[in-house]
């Protein structure tokens, strides 16, 4: 079986390097049997590499322990699911998986335009096999998912695996990786497309409006990989955080920043022709950062928590990035009249330019987090000592630009296209505004002096006004055309421009994000060393530590601490932390007990028994409003999903039509 | 073996789809419109024209700002209209650093209609009756 995955992995990259020739020479000898030919490679790569990803799989649900994979990140004991999960538990299997996911959209993309853009579908296939020809170097040559365990000349079976990291055998784990790999894979699509279209001069913006739903497909996996990540972190490791600005961490929110600047400056180049270059330039940084941070979670480069990977491919990836950025920048450089801008900004009061500082800003962000991630490679190649960025580093810049950006939020859908007055931006501005500044007023009333704080939730009142705005004033505007309600007014109006209330209701959830942010700011933590019967306080919480019980499994020992809840003196129930010792890997672990509520999180880590083994040590936290991060995640998601929906205008075609400019506005030559 | 015999076999079959392409297999291509970015375009000023109708209704822009921005968008409607007319007449197509020809496009539909509708309040001339004026606005038939 070993033998057939890995000959599959061969062909497939064999396959992929042949869809790369075979398309560039058939483009350019005008041989459409050999383009026709490299497409049908594709979709044999991807046959190949399924049933590689296919016997892999079925090795680790099986329990086949003489594959070093199987051995390293299964073991019997485990749940199914994790078996499963197994497959991107590892190097090499992820890499797969990568490959895997590429092939899929590949072929996918490759059907769907198999009698469109046959101009351009030659280079966008080249593209795409040629990132995925990297990808299979790398398991074809040098991490194998395939290896056998050897003895002497002998292959070995070790009957039980070591088992996946207990750190990853959590429900978000088991999708949080295929989530984040679905959006830096995809975004190779509009990547390629974007070259495609350079390569061979497409008039207009044809790679923008077949690449649109991909984009935004692929951005809502980046969010939901980001989100589940941070979900995780913050239910199993223990310190009660969501972010700690580890490099795998901002790897993955590097690329989604550029492709949220992506998203919005789109919209500039659709409706007006403007940003062509900026834009070829944002799709291609965030699928390097893409590649970028596949190299960081997997080569080991940085130090990072997310420990899972330690290898040798560093080089491999950079080479790649280098060749890939160089051949991307010689190809923009190359066709920069070809890019040229349609229309000029016309107005500094207009939504063009608030989507310009917006970009500005994602762009200061995306580069404060490249420079703090990187910072420790650059100063031990520079100085020859590794110092780290931390923590502190990260909230002191991006804080601000944080709210800069929550700030553009607000104003971005007050201001008209084009030009705006200052008389209509003050009226626009004005509920707006009231609503930012009476709860800054109250919050200040209650005692709240944190600057940030402060200027954070003033700010998410601010823009949540303004959403509420302009969702009921376009009702408002409908229902006195249609004589609907005011519900039915509010779903037609959506219904009529998708993408734009479906982005305001994006923004809204980023808003409730921004809430859960902001309590940070009001955490409270207690590490205490506490014997059976002894209570603690915590904000207005009283715990009073109860018993240990002990148990065993055939996966790991446990022992669970029972602590007695009151809340301002009335009970409201038991928590249970506890700590488990994984037998296969001699892994300990906390089981964190979290009590959610909207308000806060009550949330226990047992810790272990204290050094004198008199006692044990228990963390208590009360993070204030940390379920509003939760929760706006999956309005981001439905918001998502309502842009995703074609709008009811672009089905109709328009009943005015333009015929003339009048002599009243423009000379007139008869 | 007969693992060997399969793999064989399953290879030998994949070369074949892959490189055994005969006429009939070639699928045929859309066809492409010459005129597909302009249509684009075209759609484009449309959209653009209902948000500014829209966003004009519900307030946010002044008169002022409403009139200069629709006649704006109306001037960029005539340069890709007549662009598209001159591609879809197997015209050369103007040069792009000329596509401010906005007094071409207007004379050529002006000429074309020898009776033209003209506003009885400011003038304006168009070539198809309307019930209201695309320029000031008021009721043509007034």
């Amino acid at each position: 079986m070993e033998n057939v995955g890995s000959l599959a992995i061969l062909f497939a990259f064999c396959f992929a390097v042949y869809a790369v020739i075979a398309s560039i020479a058939g483009k350019l000898a005008r041989r459409p049997f050999l383009i026709l030919s490299a497409e049908r490679a594709v979709y044999c790569v991807w046959g190949l590499l399924t049933v590689a990803a296919s016997l892999l799989v079925y090795s680790l649900i099986a329990g086949d322990f003489r594959l070093a994979y199987v051995a390293s990140h299964s073991n019997k004991s485990m749940d199914t699911a994790y078996k499963f999960a197994s497959w991107w538990g590892g190097q090499e299997g992820s890499l797969l998986l990568w490959a895997w996911l590429l092939s899929t959209y590949s072929s996918i993309l490759v059907f769907q335009n198999r009698r469109k853009f046959r101009d351009m579908m030659p280079y966008v296939t080249a593209v795409l096999m040629s990132t995925l020809t990297f990808f299979l170097i790398l398991i074809s040559f040098i991490e194998q998912p395939f290896k056998v365990l050897m003895a002497g000349k002998g292959i070995v079976d070790v009957g039980d695996g070591q088992g996946l990291n207990p750190l990853l055998q959590y429900w978000t784990m088991v999708i949080h990786p295929p989530m984040l790999y679905l959006g830096y894979v995809g975004f190779a699509v509009p990547f390629a497309f974007a070259m495609g279209s350079l390569i061979t001069k497409q008039p207009g913006d044809s790679w923008i409006h077949t690449t649109r739903r991909w984009t935004l497909v692929t951005w809502m996996f980046q969010t939901t990989g980001i989100l589940l990540g941070a979900g995780w972190a913050y239910a199993v490791l223990g310190w009660g955080g969501y972010w700690g600005w580890d490099p795998v961490e901002n790897a993955s929110l590097l690329p989604w920043i550029t492709a949220t600047a992506f998203l919005h400056s789109v919209m500039m180049q659709e409706k007006k022709g403007m940003m062509k270059v900026w834009n070829v330039v944002l799709v291609s940084s965030t699928f390097f950062l893409c590649i970028f941070g596949t190299f960081l979670t997997r080569s080991g480069v940085v130090q990072s928590v997310h420990a899972f990977a330690q290898s040798q491919l560093g080089p491999y990836f950079v080479t790649f990035l280098a060749v890939g950025i160089a051949g991307t920048l010689y190809l923009i450089l190359n066709r920069l009249d070809y890019l040229k801008s349609e229309a000029q900004l016309e107005s500094v009061l207009s939504r063009e330019s608030s989507f310009l500082f917006n970009n500005l800003i994602l762009l200061a962000s995306c580069f404060a987090v490249l420079w703090g991630t990187l910072f420790p490679v650059i100063s031990e190649a520079v100085t020859g000592e590794k110092i780290s960025v931390d923590g502190p580093f990260f909230n002191r810049v991006n804080i601000p630009i944080g709210l800069g950006l929550m700030l553009l939020t607000g104003i971005g859908p007050l201001i008209a296209w084009r030009r705006s007055s200052i008389e209509s931006l003050k009226r626009a501005f004005m509920w707006p505004a009231l609503g930012g500044i009476t709860v800054a007023v109250i919050l200040l009333a209650m005692g709240i002096r944190d600057f940030y704080a402060l200027m954070s939730l003033a700010l998410c009142a601010f823009v949540t006004v303004t959403i509420v705005i302009e969702f009921f004033k376009g009702a408002i505007a409908i229902r006195a055309k249609d004589h609907q309600n005011l519900l039915a007014s509010m779903i037609e109006l959506t219904h009529r421009n998708t993408r734009r209330y479906g982005g305001y209701v994006v923004h809204m959830g980023i808003v409730l994000m921004f809430v859960g942010f902001t309590g940070k700011a009001f955490d409270i933590d207690k590490t205490v060393q506490v014997q059976q019967g002894q209570t603690l306080a915590i904000g207005h919480y009283t715990l009073k530590i109860g018993d240990v019980v002990k148990s065993q499994n055939e996966v790991y020992t446990s022992e669970v601490l029972n602590v007695e809840v009151s809340s301002d003196g009335k009970f409201i129930g038991t928590m249970k932390p506890e700590r488990r010792l994984y037998i296969a890997s001699r892994q300990p672990t906390s089981n964190v007990t979290i009590r959610r509520r909207p308000s806060e999180d009550l949330y226990l880590n047992f810790a272990g028994a204290s050094n004198d083994g008199e006692g044990t040590v228990i963390q208590a936290y009360v993070f204030p409003l940390v379920s509003w991060i939760w929760a706006g995640y999956w309005v981001v998601l439905i918001g998502t999903i309502v842009c995703l929906i074609p709008s009811k205008t672009r089905l109709i075609w328009p009943r005015t039509e333009v015929v003339a400019v009048t002599g009243k506005h423009a000379n007139i030559e008869q | 073996m007969p693992l060997v015999i399969a793999v064989a076999v399953l290879l030998a079959a994949t070369l074949f789809y892959i490189l055994f392409v005969r006429p009939q297999d070639l699928p045929v291509p859309d066809p492409v419109s010459p005129t597909l970015h302009l249509d684009e375009r075209k759609a484009a000023i449309y959209e653009n024209l209902r948000d500014l109708q829209f966003e004009y209704r519900v307030g946010k822009l002044s008169d002022a700002d409403y009139a200069q921005t629709k006649l704006a968008l109306q001037k960029e409607l005539a340069v890709v209209l007549a662009e598209t007319e001159r591609i879809s007449k197997g015209l050369p197509v103007a040069d792009r650093k000329r596509q401010i020809l906005e007094p071409e496009v207007v004379s050529l539909k002006v000429e074309a209609d020898p009776s033209p509708v003209i506003c009885p309040h400011c003038n304006a001339r168009f070539t198809t009756p309307m019930r209201f004026c695309g320029s000031c606005g008021k009721e043509m038939a007034a």
